[in-house]
């Protein structure tokens, strides 16, 4: 469960985010919002990249904001970013590895953790190749790979489902929509097709100019008029 | 069944082909260079020793410059370190060769740490800057205190009475030492490969990717960029020990902010995506000039031929000489596999 109460981000006289009260129980939430709502900040404030000037984000009864970025990595915090980070000299394997890298696993574990999760987002027939040479659902599925990989918390998928063909988007999807039950994480989305929200997310905030506009059931928060008006373009509802 | 079985058993030789083609450069320029003493001429050992010594620092600036995406131009003043640290044990202690080059390659591995400092907060153009500065205030350091010599103090060093370096224990002869530099040579190869295949080399590899993945995947990007500073001198100053010991004294004047520069470029243009990028940067380096002595052009010619080189990787070779060679000889070894 992740609390979060009056969480205000400031970039000189931009408020990025406005006061955010929120308590995100469900596995898998959606987060949705126009261009410039704050959704990426707000991953970057749970990631340790960006400092809110106030409010607190508990998650399962630990206070995030005192640990380093990558101690909360370490503690279970995963995340992808909108342009896919994997490097290119490294296998799809080592790719994975490398967030178990920091964490004391005995190295048979670690092994049968990497190939799990690499058959999970059906990688397992390029695990020893270079990602350089992988297509970019591939490479996007590497990076959830190493997202989910070991006992992850929290996993965070900033616009995962970006550039992709419809049939692409699917195979993303099925994935999504298994990560609770493989690795037992909740999972923060962040995704503008709102059809994948709705068929992955449980439950859904909506954002606008840093404010909270919604929080709740993915189906009632999408028919939500104030949701329509900021999210969907529409002006004025009579 | 017997199909299978043969296509399974061709596939193991091409495996074990690979496995074989993999070692096959290294092996071959190994054996190149163990054979080099063999041609007798003292000059040219010399210039050799030199190569394979400055090739242990290409080796450092090519691992920074490769994994982390960081500029140094102040390598030869690293070397300089490792140098002094090394002929002062040397001078006062006489301990065993190997124990002061160890110290020598520790005290660099400090000072690159230092170096480091800078660089969590900067890079390219403004660190390159800040490692200049470095290595200029080395050199007139340097020039104040000079490289011991077997003189008293904490500096050692007198201007008439000079001491020679005493040299390991196995390797007197200029031959002997030539080929316990390539040893250590295969041994820091050794040191980066065991880096880059292991937990170290990966971290560096998404660090280098995005800094803010790096830490998102748990990596502690502070200390995995201050341990690559601190190999990287480590392989420089093991290398100014050896110069020392090739040398057996150090001039001051060997050590200007130039060659730091020099060395780095010609790292770029050897071809730091590739191991043997180090050994073409030292060839470069040391050989080149002198087979334009040879010659009987002035080696200061080939700087015109470096800038030339460094302009023509820069647009056309990113990869650099190396990569151009293993692109040329991958396609060969393709064009032989589909003759076969």
């Amino acid at each position: 469960m992740i609390s979060i109460d009056k969480l205000t981000v400031k970039f000189g006289g931009v408020t990025a985010l406005d006061a955010v009260c929120v308590d995100l129980h469900a596995t898998v939430c959606g987060i949705i919002g126009p261009n410039g709502a704050g959704k990426t900040t707000f991953l970057n404030v749970m990631s340790g990249f960006n400092t809110p000037v106030e409010g607190s984000i508990t998650v399962f009864n630990q206070p995030l904001l005192k640990m380093r970025p990558h101690e909360r990595a370490r503690w279970g915090l995963r995340r992808s970013f909108q342009q896919e980070q994997v490097a290119d000299e490294l296998t799809v394997f080592e790719n994975v590895a490398v967030i178990l890298d920091a964490l004391r696993i005995d190295r048979a574990d670690r092994h049968a953790m990497i190939d799990a999760a690499l058959e999970f987002v059906h990688l397992s027939d390029l695990r020893n190749h270079k990602t350089e040479n992988l297509s970019s659902l591939e490479r996007r599925m590497t990076e959830i790979a190493r997202c989910i990989v070991g006992q992850p918390r929290i996993v965070m998928l900033d616009e995962p489902g970006a550039g992709f063909s419809q049939t692409e988007v699917e195979r993303l999807r099925d994935v999504l929509i298994g990560i609770y039950d493989f690795s037992g994480a909740m999972t923060l989305l962040i995704d503008h097709d709102v059809d994948l929200i709705r068929a992955t997310c449980v439950e859904t905030m909506v954002l606008d100019f840093g404010s909270l506009v919604i929080n709740g059931k993915t189906e009632d928060v999408l028919e939500d008029e104030r949701v329509r008006r900021v999210y969907l373009g529409v002006e004025e509802l009579e | 069944m017997k199909n299978y079985g043969e296509k399974y058993g061709h596939f193991e030789m091409n495996q074990i082909s690979g496995q074989w083609r993999r070692w096959l450069a290294p092996i071959i320029i190994l054996i190149v260079a163990l054979s080099i003493p063999a041609m007798g001429s003292a000059l040219w050992l010399k210039v050799f020793t030199s190569v394979a010594i400055y090739t242990i620092t290409a080796l450092g600036i090519s691992l920074l410059y490769r994994r982390l995406g960081q500029v140094s131009l102040a390598h030869v003043a690293l070397m300089g370190c490792g140098g002094w640290v090394t002929l002062r044990l040397s001078h006062a202690f006489h301990l065993p060769f190997e124990f002061q080059l160890f110290a020598g390659g520790v005290f660099t591995a400090i000072v690159g740490m230092v170096l480091a400092y800078p660089a969590l907060r900067m890079r390219g153009l403004y660190l390159a800057l800040v490692t200049l500065m470095a290595a200029g205030g080395f050199s007139i350091l340097i020039g104040i205190i000079q490289f011991p010599n077997g003189g008293d103090g904490f500096a050692g060093y007198a201007i008439t009475a000079i001491t020679h370096m005493e040299r390991p224990y196995l390797a007197q002869s200029d031959e002997a030492f030539f080929v316990y530099c390539i040893m250590i040579a295969v041994l820091a190869y050794a040191l980066v490969y065991a880096h880059e295949h292991a937990k170290p080399g990966r971290a560096w590899a998404l660090i280098r990717r995005s800094e803010a993945s790096a830490m998102a995947a748990g990596i502690n990007v502070t200390f995995y960029k201050v341990w690559g500073f601190a190999l990287s001198g480590f392989l420089a100053g093991i290398a100014g020990g050896l110069l020392a010991g090739s040398l057996q004294f150090l001039d001051a004047r060997s050590f200007p902010v130039g060659e730091s520069v020099m060395i780095f470029a010609l790292t770029v243009v050897g071809g730091a995506w590739h191991w043997f990028g180090a050994i073409i940067a030292a060839l470069l380096f040391r050989l080149m000039p002198a087979l334009l002595n040879d010659w009987g052009v002035s080696g200061d010619a080939a700087f015109i031929f470096f800038g030339a080189a460094l302009m023509h990787a820069l647009a056309t070779a990113p990869k650099g000489i190396a990569g151009q060679i293993a692109g040329l000889a991958s396609r060969l070894m393709k064009s032989g596999d589909r003759h076969d």
